[in-house]
């Protein structure tokens, strides 16, 4: 049994399975750990920033690295549970489930939305180049109809939506009277994240993910196996959908505000970056590059440095063309050559 | 009288809108349906082509018809320089050319800004417009559904009687016999990515008067074109971009009239959703068949 659960955490659906990864694995944890102790409340801020976009990028290696499955839509989800948690948890101001039922309304809205969309797409079992378009055009019409919210007649009960400007003073997540912020959010954030990463690699190293990987590689195949891969599909595509929610809660709790360009078509474009810069065929890798290049386009635009984007698309088309597979994947594989060749000399 | 007027502006609209989706789809299409790749830097082709109609119009003072071509080849020169440097190596990796040339599309968005900065001096839309029964039409728009239909005998001549167009129908058949006969694919390759950034170019051109023209006016038609080229599909171009941009607009005409122009955008993803529901290959593939049965029928 506990062996089970070992090899289902430590399978090879993601990089990483010696010995020596794991005491590094866990070294690194306690680091972000301990970050905060040596840093003040706004730098810790900060990196929470950086941490509760991961679950959204953890969504895109799910569906684009091991499914195979691109979407361009899915900060969609983000902020469709963005918004809803706003409208619900700003209209119950006070009464102790409002922020539960804001995360739980949240969740449920964007899981509605993406099942709808999933069920037209998949069970149409139209190209592969269509989703991603369709997905594009979801986000570009929500962005659109969040933008024109403009004005007192937009108010859900009592919350503006609020148009360009977007919707403010969302109420940040408490238990009791403790409210997450500043220390305790980026802590909040880093065990999200953490649980995100173990239970996806549990999800993809069971059957269930032995099955999602076999579609990526040859969805005909797996058909013929006697796998329904439309409704596979469909389940991936709304579990993707509910890690971007997340990603949106956890926003809408660092800024206590959304705005309509956070569904536009630049902030659209970041998932697919990060999963393909780290490497979207591995979970661990789309971590990583989530946290560096936020941090670097976080760093840039604070500056008011106006050449982020060109910068950010330059990485992605260089990335594409030199390294295919990611360029944290493909380091990891040059370092697995190099430490499998040493021990070769050493038994020869 | 009244209802005269009525239905001739639904006519018009319905025509304006046809015209402005099939001009907004064109190149990405050509592009789709020779290669399997779908252009995502479609939209900032055609901010592109407006860029280069407003500088040849307002600084090197070229009449705008002329202004109009001056892009097209402009955009085309550009398209194919992006084909040999970048798209080449995604052949036959459709998702990967999807992200490679979203990145393309960012780089010349924030490029150009940073170049032009963030407005252009907009171009004065030529001609003027007739008014009946309290309803008003643009000449220009009427100019632009002739020069739309126009473009459809142009390009099914282009691909019916040139070498140019047997070579690519037969590229687009089968690439790998095609190469075995003996034709050029990659030239056809190169070709086709050009005349279909040359077509975003020269669409971005004659919309340009029609909006404001800004680095990032990309963005707006890039719903419009690719809803366009989904319910199109890529079996057959023309068929494709004149079916489904006459289909979308019998759509979006009476829902935009009657509740604005953004609920008519979101009815036409509605009706994009449904139709690939039916057709998952489009329109195009769906008249083809009908097509194949017929000429089967008549054989028998």
């Amino acid at each position: 049994m506990n062996s089970k659960i070992l090899h289902l955490i430590g399978g090879g659906a993601d990089i990483g399975t010696s010995r020596t990864f794991w005491i590094g694995f866990i070294i690194v944890v306690i680091l972000f750990a301990l970050y905060p102790i040596q840093v003040s409340e706004f730098r810790a801020s900060n990196a929470a920033y950086y941490l509760l976009n991961i679950p959204l990028g953890l969504g895109m290696a799910l569906l684009w690295g091991y499914c195979g499955v691109l979407s361009f839509g899915h900060v969609a989800y983000f902020g469709i549970a963005g918004y809803t948690y706003g409208i619900i948890a700003g209209n119950m101001v006070g009464n102790s489930f409002g922020l539960i039922a804001g995360v739980i309304g949240g969740l449920l809205a964007s899981t509605l939305v993406a099942g709808v969309f999933a069920y037209f797409v998949f069970y149409a079992r139209v190209r592969e180049w269509i989703i991603p378009i369709l997905t594009l055009v979801l986000t570009i019409l929500l962005e659109t109809f969040l933008g024109q919210t403009a004005g007192y007649q937009w108010r859900v009960g009592s919350v503006l939506l609020g148009g360009y400007n977007g919707m403010t003073g969302i109420p940040s997540i408490q238990i009791g009277s403790f409210v997450f912020m500043g220390y305790s959010f980026y802590y909040l954030c880093l065990i999200i994240v953490l649980v995100c990463y173990v239970a996806l690699r549990m999800l993809l190293n069971s059957n269930f993910g032995q099955v999602v990987i076999a579609i990526r590689e040859d969805p005909l195949r797996t058909e013929m196996f006697g796998y329904d891969i439309r409704a596979r599909k469909w389940l991936v595509f709304v579990l993707s959908a509910v890690l971007a929610s997340i990603s949106g809660l956890l926003y809408v709790q660092w800024g206590n505000y959304i705005t309509p360009s956070q569904v536009g078509l630049l902030s659209a474009a970041l998932p697919v970056i990060w999963a393909s810069v780290g490497g979207r065929s591995s979970l661990l890798a789309v971590i990583i590059a989530t946290l560096i290049l936020n941090w670097v386009n976080f760093t840039l635009s604070a500056q008011g440095n106006q050449y982020a984007m060109v910068i950010i698309g330059t990485a992605l088309v260089i990335t594409m063309l030199f390294f295919p597979r990611g360029i944290v994947v493909m380091t990891a594989e040059w370092i697995g050559k190099f430490t499998n060749r040493s021990n070769n000399e050493a038994t020869h | 009288m009244e209802i005269d007027a009525l239905a001739l502006s639904l006519t018009y609209q319905f025509g304006t809108n046809a015209a402005f989706l099939f001009l907004s789809a064109l190149g990405l299409i050509v592009i789709l349906g020779m290669m399997n790749i779908i252009n995502l830097a479609h939209g900032e082709l055609m901010m592109m082509g407006a860029y280069a109609a407003t500088i040849a119009n307002n600084q090197f003072g070229l009449p705008f018809p002329l202004a109009v071509i001056v892009s097209f080849f402009a955009v085309a020169i550009f398209g194919a320089i992006l084909e040999l440097l970048i798209v080449r190596r995604f052949y036959g990796r459709e998702l990967s050319a999807l992200v490679v040339t979203w990145g393309i599309s960012l780089i010349l968005g924030q490029g150009t800004f940073l170049v032009f900065g963030p407005f252009m001096p907009a171009i004065k839309i030529p001609g003027g417009s007739y008014s009946y029964g309290g309803f008003s039409f643009s000449e220009y728009w009427l100019v632009l559904i002739g020069i739309s239909i126009s473009l459809v005998i142009g390009l099914y001549w282009l691909y019916r009687y040139t070498s140019y167009g047997l070579q690519a129908r037969a590229t687009m058949q089968n690439a790998e016999i095609a190469k075995a006969l003996g034709v050029p694919t990659n030239r056809v390759y190169t070709l086709t990515f050009s005349l279909g950034a040359g077509l975003a170019g020269l669409s971005g051109a004659l919309l340009a008067p029609t909006s404001t023209i800004a680095p990032f006016m990309g963005q707006q038609f890039v719903a419009p074109a690719f809803i366009t080229v989904v319910v199109g599909g890529a079996t057959n171009v023309i068929s494709g971009a004149v079916g489904s941009s006459v289909l979308l607009s019998a759509i979006k005409t009476p829902i935009g009239m009657a509740y604005g122009a953004f609920l008519g955008t979101v009815a036409l993803l509605v009706a994009a959703l449904v139709i690939i529901r039916i057709m998952p290959d489009g329109i195009s593939a769906t008249l083809q068949k009908i097509m194949d049965r017929r000429r089967a029928r008549h054989t028998l």
